[in-house]
C-alpha cells in the first residue's frame, strides 16, 4: 500500500462547517463539578454564576462521557431553553465536553449527595452491576450501498486537542464498512486544526500539528482491514479559523474501486 | 475403577499419599466422606510437592494441593498429562529449567514465594530457578549469594530485560519513544550495568516482574466481547496473530508484548530458558496444547470446607471454570463475574455452624466484589475511557470477566502498583536497615506530545509497564491485570509482587481509592477471594 503525506498549509482546504457559537449557545472552559447521588454522579459546571448540568455518568456507549477532575474542560452547549435543571444545574442540550490536556490541580470540588434527591429519570447504566447489556445501543447500520457505487466523504470528529482515542473505532466502522462494500481500492484521509470561538470573545486554538496527527493516526486504522485496498493519501491542513466543534475533525473520501457493476 | 487406574501409574511417593489419604478416609468417617465426596476422581498429594524439570510424573487428569486457605484443584480437560518428554516438563535450554520449574502445579501454575523460598533452603540456591540470566538481579553479581538474588527470594520476582528503545511491532527497526527514561536507583545494578544496562551495546531495561499462572488460558486469550481491531480503551491497532492476522486481546503478558501463547513460550524459551535453537514447531503445538486444556481453582476452604457443596455455587472450582462461558463480560445481573447464589450461602446440614457463617462471609465478599461503589480516581486506562474521572463503580467495573475477574477487553491500567506516588516503597530510615530492592526510573514525556494526565511531565515509576513496549508516556506504569484464580496458591501478587498476601491487595485498593473498607468488609473480601 502507497502512503503519501501532503501538508497543505493554506486555509483554502478547510471547509468551515458553521459560523460562531449562536448567541443562545455557550462555549467555555472551566473545572468541571462531580456531585454524588444516592445513584450514579451527576456532571456539573459553572460559567458566569450559573450552574450547568451536563449529563450522568453511564458507560463506554454513553453519547456523553463525563469530563475529568484535574482538568479543565472546553464546554460547547446549549441551555434548556425553559430553564430545566437536574441535580441542580441548567441543563446543556446537546452538549460536548473536551478534557483540556494541561493538569489542573485545582479542579476538585466533589459535591455530596443530597439526602432524598431523585434523578428526574432512571439510569441507564446503575453504579454496579449492567442489566446484561450496553446503556446505549448503536444505531443501526445503513443499509448496503447499490451500485453505482458513489465516492463518499465521512467527518470523523474529535474532542478539543484530542485525536484517535476509545471513541474512534466506533465513529470509523460507518466507513470501514462503506469502503468494504464497494471494494474501495483508494483513501484520502485529510487532518484539520480547529479554533473555537468562545463565549466570552476570545478564541481557542488547537496546537499546531494535531492535524497530522489526527490524519495519521486514522490512516492507519485502515490497514488489513480493507481487502483490496492499494493506496491512502494523507493529508492535513494546520489552518484555522474561529468556528465549533464541527471543525475537528479528519474527512475520509472513500473511492470505490468501480463505480458500477 | 477409573481411579485405581490412574493411581497405578503415579509415582510411588504420590501413590502412598493416596493410599494414606484412604486410610484417612476409614478413619474419620464423617470428615473423610465429606472430603472424598469433594476430591470426586481427584489425586491428592498430601500436602506441598515440587515439580522437577524432566521428573517424569504423570500430571493427573485431577490433582489437589493444600495451601494455606485451603485446597486447589487442577482439571486436565484432555485427560492424564504425561509428562515424559513434554517440553511443557522438560529441561530444554542449558540452565536445566522448563516451563515447569516456574509454572508449578502446586502454585497454581505459578511460583509462590514459599516454594522459591524452599527451594533455596534445599538446594543452597542451586535449583534452576535461581539462574543467572533472571533468577538473580543481573548476571553480573556473585551467583549463589542470598543478596545477589534479594528480589526473588524477597519478592518473588524475576528480571524482564527489554530493548530500548523499543522494537517496533507493526516493522523493522525501533520505536521513538514519547519519552526519555533515566535510572535514578539501581539496587540490583543491571540497569547500570556496562554489559547489561541502558549503556550497553545493547541497551536493555531490567524490570522484575512475578510469573503469571498458566491455568484457565482459554479465559486469557479470548476473543468474544471487547475484543477487535482496535484496543478498546486507545482506540489503537491491536496486535494481531500472526498465523491468521486476527487480533488478540493482548492480555497474557504484564506488558502485552507476546499476542499469542506460541510467542509468549517462544519469548520464554529463548529468555528463560536460554535455548540456543529455540522451540520446534511440535514443541510449541505441545506447549500451548497443554496450556489451552489446563484448568485450575479452590475446590476447598478451610473455613468453609467442601466449596462445591450445595447449590448457587458455579464459581468454584475448575470444572465449571471448564464449562463456563468464555469471554464474557460478568459484570451484569445475566452471569455475573463470579457467580454465587444466595442459596449457595443458606446454612447446610452438613456443615458446621462455624462453616456455615464462613459461607455466609464468602458471599458477602462477593456480593461487596459486585456492588459495594467506592471512587476510582486519575487511574490511566480505566477514567480515561469515557466513564469520567472520578468514576463511581465496584471491584467488578474493571475485573469483569465472567469466571476469572480478567479484563474483558484489552487490559492495561495503571492503578498505582508501579508508579509513584503510590507504589510501596521503604521508607528511608537511619535507624532501619530495610533498604528498597526495586530500580527507580524517571520518565520525562516530551514537550511535543501531552503530558500523562494524571501524573504530568516527570513520572517516578520503578516499572514502566506497557511504556516499554509502546513507548507512550499514557502507557507509564500501566500493568496489564491478572486473573483471580488460584489466589491462594500464589502469593505474592501484583506484577511486582509489593502484596504479601491477600489482605493486602485489599488494604492497597482501600488506600489507593480511599475506599474506607469496614473490617467487616475486608475479612469478607478476603474470605472470598480465598476461594476462587
Amino acid at each position: 500500500m502507497l502512503r503519501c503525506l501532503t501538508l497543505t498549509s493554506a486555509a483554502a482546504a478547510m471547509a468551515m462547517s458553521s459560523a460562531a457559537a449562536s448567541a443562545q449557545d455557550l462555549a467555555f472552559v472551566t473545572c468541571p463539578i462531580v456531585k454524588d447521588t444516592p445513584s450514579v454522579p451527576c456532571w456539573l459546571t459553572e460559567y458566569e454564576g450559573e450552574l450547568y448540568y451536563m449529563g450522568v455518568q453511564s458507560d463506554v456507549s454513553a453519547p456523553f462521557n463525563p469530563p475529568w477532575l484535574g482538568h479543565k474542560a472546553l464546554v460547547e452547549g446549549t441551555p434548556d431553553p425553559d430553564g430545566q435543571r437536574i441535580c441542580g444545574g441548567i441543563v446543556l442540550e446537546p452538549v460536548r465536553v473536551s478534557v483540556m490536556p494541561e493538569m489542573s490541580p485545582e479542579c476538585d470540588t466533589v459535591l455530596m449527595a443530597e439526602p432524598g434527591y431523585v434523578l428526574p429519570f432512571e439510569p441507564r447504566r446503575p453504579p454496579g452491576p449492567s442489566s446484561g447489556s450496553l446503556a446505549f445501543s448503536p444505531p443501526p447500520p445503513p443499509p448496503k450501498p447499490e451500485p453505482p457505487f458513489e465516492v463518499r466523504s465521512f467527518d470523523i470528529h474529535f474532542a478539543f486537542e484530542g485525536s484517535v482515542n476509545f471513541q474512534t473505532p466506533r465513529l470509523l466502522q460507518e466507513v470501514l464498512d462503506y469502503a468494504r462494500d464497494v471494494g474501495a481500492k483508494r483513501l484520502e484521509v485529510t487532518g484539520h486544526r480547529a479554533s473555537v470561538l468562545l463565549s466570552d470573545g476570545r478564541v481557542l486554538e488547537e496546537r499546531e500539528g494535531i492535524a497530522e496527527l489526527r490524519a495519521q493516526q486514522v490512516g492507519r486504522m485502515f490497514d488489513g482491514l480493507v481487502p483490496g485496498l492499494e493506496q491512502v493519501d494523507i493529508n492535513s491542513s494546520e489552518a484555522t479559523e474561529p468556528g465549533d466543534w464541527q471543525d475537528r475533525r479528519v474527512t475520509i473520501t472513500v473511492y470505490p474501486g468501480q463505480t458500477g457493476s | 475403577m477409573k481411579h485405581s487406574s490412574r493411581i497405578l501409574t503415579l509415582a510411588a511417593g504420590t501413590a502412598l499419599a493416596a493410599l494414606a489419604f484412604q486410610a484417612l478416609q476409614a478413619q474419620e468417617p464423617p470428615a473423610a466422606a465429606q472430603q472424598a465426596a469433594e476430591a470426586n476422581e481427584a489425586i491428592p498429594n498430601g500436602g506441598r510437592a515440587w515439580w522437577d524439570p524432566g521428573e517424569g510424573t504423570p500430571l493427573a487428569r485431577m490433582v489437589e494441593y493444600d495451601n494455606e486457605h485451603g485446597r486447589l484443584r487442577l482439571y486436565n480437560t484432555s485427560g492424564d498429562v504425561e509428562t515424559d518428554g513434554h517440553p511443557f516438563f522438560e529441561p530444554l535450554g542449558p540452565n536445566g529449567r522448563a516451563c515447569v520449574s516456574c509454572h508449578q502445579p502446586a502454585d497454581g501454575m505459578s511460583l509462590s514465594l514459599r516454594s522459591i523460598r524452599e527451594r533455596w533452603e534445599e538446594t543452597g540456591g542451586k535449583d534452576p530457578i535461581f539462574a543467572a540470566i533472571d533468577g538473580s538481579n543481573c548476571p553480573n553479581l556473585p551467583q549463589g549469594e542470598e543478596a545477589s538474588h534479594s528480589l526473588l527470594l524477597e519478592r518473588g520476582l524475576f528480571r524482564i530485560f527489554v530493548p530500548w528503545p523499543p522494537k517496533d511491532p507493526w516493522g523493522e527497526g525501533t520505536i521513538e519513544p514519547e519519552f526519555t527514561l533515566e535510572v535514578v536507583r539501581d539496587p540490583g545494578g543491571c540497569n547500570l550495568d556496562p554489559e547489561y544496562g541502558l549503556e550497553s551495546d545493547k541497551p536493555m531495561v531490567s524490570v522484575y516482574r512475578r510469573p503469571r499462572m498458566v491455568a484457565n488460558l482459554p479465559y486469557v486469550v479470548h476473543r468474544n466481547f471487547g475484543i477487535g481491531p482496535f484496543v478498546g480503551k486507545t482506540g489503537e491497532p491491536a496486535l494481531r496473530d500472526p498465523e491468521n492476522g486476527q487480533p488478540v486481546n493482548m492480555n497474557l503478558m504484564a506488558d502485552a508484548r507476546a499476542a499469542t501463547l506460541g510467542l509468549q513460550a517462544t519469548d520464554a524459551a529463548n529468555n528463560h530458558l536460554q535455548m540456543l535453537e529455540g522451540l520446534s514447531d511440535e514443541q510449541l503445538a505441545q506447549i500451548t496444547a497443554f496450556e489451552r486444556q489446563l484448568f485450575a481453582a479452590q475446590v476447598h476452604d478451610n473455613g468453609a470446607g467442601n466449596l462445591l457443596l450445595g447449590e448457587g455455587g458455579k464459581a468454584f472450582g475448575p470444572e465449571n471454570l471448564a464449562h463456563g462461558d468464555i469471554g464474557f463480560l460478568g459484570n451484569n445481573t445475566t452471569r455475573w463475574v463470579f457467580p454465587v447464589d444466595e442459596s449457595w450461602a443458606q446454612p447446610q446440614a452438613a456443615l458446621s455452624d462455624e462453616q456455615n457463617a464462613m459461607r455466609a462471609s464468602i458471599r458477602r465478599g462477593q456480593q461487596i466484589y459486585h456492588f459495594r461503589t467506592f471512587w476510582i480516581k486519575d487511574s490511566m486506562h480505566l477514567n480515561t475511557v469515557g466513564l469520567g474521572n472520578p468514576v463511581k463503580r465496584t471491584c467488578a467495573t474493571c475485573h469483569g470477566m465472567h469466571m476469572t475477574g480478567l479484563d474483558t477487553a484489552n487490559g492495561w491500567m495503571d492503578i498505582g502498583t508501579t508508579n509513584l506516588p503510590w507504589a510501596r516503597e521503604v521508607p528511608l530510615n537511619p535507624w532501619t536497615e530495610e533498604r528498597e530492592l526495586m530500580p527507580l526510573f524517571r520518565i520525562t514525556c516530551r514537550n511535543d506530545v501531552p503530558p500523562h494526565p494524571f501524573l504530568g511531565r516527570v513520572i517516578y515509576t520503578q516499572d514502566p509497564g506497557r511504556a516499554l513496549i509502546s513507548g507512550k508516556c499514557n502507557d507509564v506504569g500501566t500493568i496489564v491485570m491478572q486473573q483471580f484464580r488460584a489466589l491462594a496458591a500464589r502469593a505474592p501478587y501484583f506484577s511486582n509482587g509489593s502484596a504479601a498476601n491477600i489482605r493486602e491487595i485489599i488494604d492497597f485498593y482501600d488506600r489507593r481509592y480511599n475506599i474506607q473498607y469496614s473490617e467487616q468488609e475486608k475479612v469478607d473480601l478476603e474470605n472470598f477471594l480465598g476461594t476462587l
